[in-house]
């Protein structure tokens, strides 16, 4: 793939990003849609972003996969890795290869390794001093990304950013923190929806978030209403 | 408002320890007094609260006795009403009867205490003077229960010195398994996620677990609320 395909894509992905903004969107929808394009343009193996909660606990709000190893494998990160590091600092944490991960990291990359993993970097997701989380990119097959493709991933995770936040609540930081929460409450919410789905079509997780997935699409609804809808039983499917 | 819907809404806000829940039930319900109690290997069998003396003694006896209408209708997962106690009790349970023959009671009404296939103890409602219950009555009552069922596991798991909620069952991971196995409770039983969650929590209090390795049974398909737990039903 050469680069200008890259920055054509990117170009795709910021604009697509940009129109989703200025509509009535659902969170999840956009971040959902954000690790996607994200795994896609940069090409990297894995993409997830992650949130903190009110007690400063990361957690993972959106992945390109709901394969329940490398949700814990960004989980594992949060709490002794790149993540956590990304997220403290405020800064992009690389580590192109994963051998070389610092000791105290030894779960991650263990979990990283197992997934066939060689390298992982974390962006953090910054509004002004304060930092709300981090993106994760999972690179297999020693493939490392550039000082260009950290830049687009760093802006990628500034539009999630303000995606979360949304521009008008900017100013007061409650509004901001309530919105924060909102987008972590509606994550329970799906979770107990691919549970139903899960349950109720004997499939694994993964294929059980395919259908809420599948089903939000095809009928033009945001992910967070059809979880809803399903956990108050005022939909089967 | 109706004294019911007041009654209903009383109890479903209730947030303190201290709260009577008795007193609602009371203006609700057309009966002299009110018992509620824990029965069996769940939570242990003890009174949780009683409006008054005779209530209170009433469940004393059944405990002792190790039967009478609250074991019966926690067994049966069902209402079991005696509008005229004193004429049908010799012949269901003797031994509870000889211990109240000398007690002032007309009917006695016990309600099962129940939260999905758990089960938590029993409501019992006695009148001075024999009294039919009526349908109506008959499933206000069942509400009140319900919802009372509910504040009894959650004061029962406050109360406890065993953690219900772990360090581990609060890392986010862990939050992750067990909202998917709230969702596998929701589809198993057709309740809310709200049930579904303190169901999770009630049986991880019940086997002294977290309700991460309960949340993971339940995925793994080690472990259904769907079957019955106990044959009782099926003994009927």
């Amino acid at each position: 793939m050469n680069e200008l395909t890259r920055d054509e894509r990117l170009v795709d992905v910021f604009a697509t990003l940009a129109d989703t903004l200025i509509d009535d969107y659902d969170v999840v929808d956009l971040l959902q849609t954000l690790v996607d394009t994200c795994a896609s343009t940069l090409e990297v193996a894995a993409a997830g972003l992650l949130l903190a909660d009110d007690g400063g606990e990361l957690e993972v709000l959106a992945s390109t996969s709901e394969e329940s190893r490398l949700v814990e494998t960004m989980q594992l990160g949060a709490e002794a890795g790149p993540c956590i590091e990304s997220f403290r600092t405020a800064s992009v944490v690389s580590v192109p290869d994963i051998e070389q991960a610092r000791p105290e990291w030894h779960e991650f990359r263990a979990a990283a390794r197992e997934q066939g993993f060689t390298g992982v970097y974390a962006v953090p997701l910054r509004l002004r001093e304060t930092t709300i989380g981090a993106l994760n990119l999972f690179l297999d097959e020693h493939r490392s990304l550039g000082e260009r493709d950290l830049r687009a991933a760093q802006a990628l995770a500034d539009v999630a950013t303000i995606g979360i936040l949304h521009e008008r609540t900017l100013r007061a930081s409650d509004a901001a923190r309530a919105q924060l929460q909102q987008a972590l409450n509606s994550r329970v919410t799906i979770e107990q929806a691919k549970g139903i789905l899960a349950y109720t079509h004997d499939v694994p997780m993964e294929e059980a978030f395919e259908l809420l997935r599948h089903h939000a699409r095809s009928n033009q609804l945001p992910i967070a209403l059809v979880a809803r809808q399903l956990v108050d039983r005022a939909i089967i499917f | 408002m109706d004294g019911f819907a007041a009654a209903a809404s009383a109890l479903s806000q209730m947030e303190s320890a201290d709260d009577e829940l008795t007193a609602p039930i009371l203006e609700a319900i057309p009966v002299t007094g009110a018992a509620i109690s824990t029965l069996g290997d769940f939570l242990g069998t003890q009174t949780v609260e009683a409006s008054d003396q005779l209530a209170a003694r009433l469940d004393e006896v059944q405990f002792d006795a190790g039967e009478g209408p609250c074991w019966d209708a926690l067994a049966l997962r069902a209402p079991v009403l005696q509008p005229d106690l004193q004429a049908t009790m010799q012949r269901h349970w003797p031994a509870f009867a000889d211990a109240v023959a000398a007690q002032e009671i007309g009917a006695l009404f016990a309600f099962p205490l129940l939260i999905g296939p758990l089960r938590i103890g029993a409501l019992d409602l006695y009148t001075v003077q024999p009294m039919e219950l009526g349908t109506r009555d008959t499933k206000r009552s069942e509400v009140l229960a319900s919802i009372v069922s509910r504040h009894v596991l959650r004061r029962a798991m406050q109360t406890a010195d065993s953690v219900i909620d772990t360090a581990e069952d609060r890392a986010p991971n862990s939050r992750r398994i067990i909202h998917q196995a709230t969702g596998f409770v929701i589809a198993q039983l057709g309740i809310s996620a709200e049930d579904a969650h303190l169901l999770i929590q009630g049986q991880a209090f019940a086997q002294s677990r977290s309700m991460r390795e309960i949340a993971e049974d339940l995925l793994a398909r080690r472990l259904s609320f769907e079957r019955a737990d106990n044959a009782i039903e099926d003994a009927r």
